[in-house]
């Protein structure tokens, strides 16, 4: 008697064990393994930014905090008054996290068990998003891509990513910063046969006074292959320390 | 024809790398004086299809004579590889007309808007994939 209760309560235990585990776990496919990344959504192919997504009305702008508005105002004086012609990019400083998917430069998405990995050619550079279900670190170290998680919420990729390093911005001004505390949310699904939508909300306590979410649309094209970008190769349009931007037609 | 496609190529530029966050090239349009769009003619000397952009070297005779070499630069092979272009697009040799948005410091150099090629054909640096 003694013993079938101690079996009740422990197959109990286990049921409850379970039930928790599968209130935390997404339900569905999560691609990880090869089989499970058979009954995803095919991302295959190139997919770039559309001119549609990229000419269309711009997203509301974020609401900084007094701080970060200051800077952001800074850096449009200093960009009117010509003491700012340009930004580290011309130095060929990728941009990292969240402007590295908005580039007028394809990206491509690898699915492998555990893991999507996204190519963007814009600066030859790599996102990994492990989709096996581990947690952020608890001190990650600050990158300009952050550290990726994420799930399939039916046929929605949701990535939480954050760690990132101060040197990126936040979107259409060099001058929107942000903290090493942002945090960005990205839902990505396939609006139609060729056609991928990215919503990339991004929160920032010490930035933003609420979060900020702008839309991003993809095309695919199935026949292109990436291509190499070396920025370093050819570079005659750089930024001096002055912050000027300067022209070399002699080399 | 040539006011809208620069117009066009103005909004573009505008777009990608004011606006929209998103950056055609990796730097500002700063150097280059995009209201005074300036058709040059001369004879390619060298197309170097690179990162992070193509540079078009051409020699340009003026009225008395004097040749000068001009440094165009302009959209990337993989930019342009995808709107038609090939690194045989202009080849040393070539007599083309090209339209550029002149430096601001008056040497010789701009950047890159569209071509005349030899057999009349014209190419712009601007568009969707596949035009």
């Amino acid at each position: 008697m003694r013993r079938f209760i101690l079996v009740v309560l422990s197959t109990l235990g286990a049921g409850l064990a379970t039930a928790v585990v599968r209130a935390d776990a997404p339900a569905g496919p999560q691609g990880d393994t090869w089989a499970s990344i058979a009954k995803l959504p095919d991302w295959g192919g190139i997919w770039e930014v559309t001119f549609g997504g990229r000419r269309g009305t711009p997203p509301e702008p974020p609401s900084f905090t007094p701080k970060y508005a200051a800077k952001l105002k800074a850096y449009q004086d200093a960009q009117h008054s010509g003491a700012i012609e340009d930004t580290p990019a011309a130095n060929c400083v990728p941009p990292g996290m969240p402007n590295m998917m908005t580039q007028p430069y394809p990206i491509e998405f690898l699915f492998t068990p555990g893991k999507i990995t996204i190519i963007a050619e814009a600066y030859s550079q790599w996102r990994q998003i492990f989709t096996d279900g581990r947690s952020h670190p608890d001190d990650p170290d600050l990158t300009f891509n952050g550290h990726s998680i994420g799930h399939w919420d039916g046929d929605t990729l949701v990535v939480d990513t954050i760690g990132f390093t101060t040197d990126t911005r936040i979107g259409t001004s060099y001058g929107m910063e942000h903290s090493d505390k942002m945090h960005i949310v990205e839902r990505m699904h396939l609006t139609g046969p060729d056609t991928l939508s990215v919503e990339t909300t991004i929160d920032d306590p010490e930035a933003l006074t609420k979060p900020w979410t702008r839309m991003a649309t993809y095309g695919r094209h199935r026949d292109w292959t990436l291509a190499e970008y070396v920025c370093q190769q050819n570079n005659r349009n750089g930024l001096n320390q002055e912050g000027q931007a300067t022209i070399d037609l002699e080399r | 024809m040539i006011r809208r496609n620069i117009s066009f190529g103005l909004v573009f530029l505008t777009a990608t790398f004011g606006l929209a966050g998103t950056a055609a090239a990796h730097h500002s349009i700063a150097p280059f004086d995009m209201q005074s769009p300036k058709t040059i003619e001369g004879d390619i000397v060298e197309f170097q299809w690179t990162n992070p952009h193509t540079w078009t070297w051409i020699n340009v005779k003026s009225p008395d004579g004097t040749v000068t070499k001009w440094g165009i630069e302009g959209m990337s092979p993989n930019f342009l590889g995808r709107r038609g272009w090939t690194k045989h697009t202009l080849s040393p040799g070539d007599h083309v007309k090209i339209v550029i948005a002149p430096l601001k410091n008056g040497e010789p150099g701009g950047t890159f808007l569209r071509v005349t090629l030899a057999d009349g054909k014209e190419m712009v640096m601007f568009g969707a994939p596949g035009a």
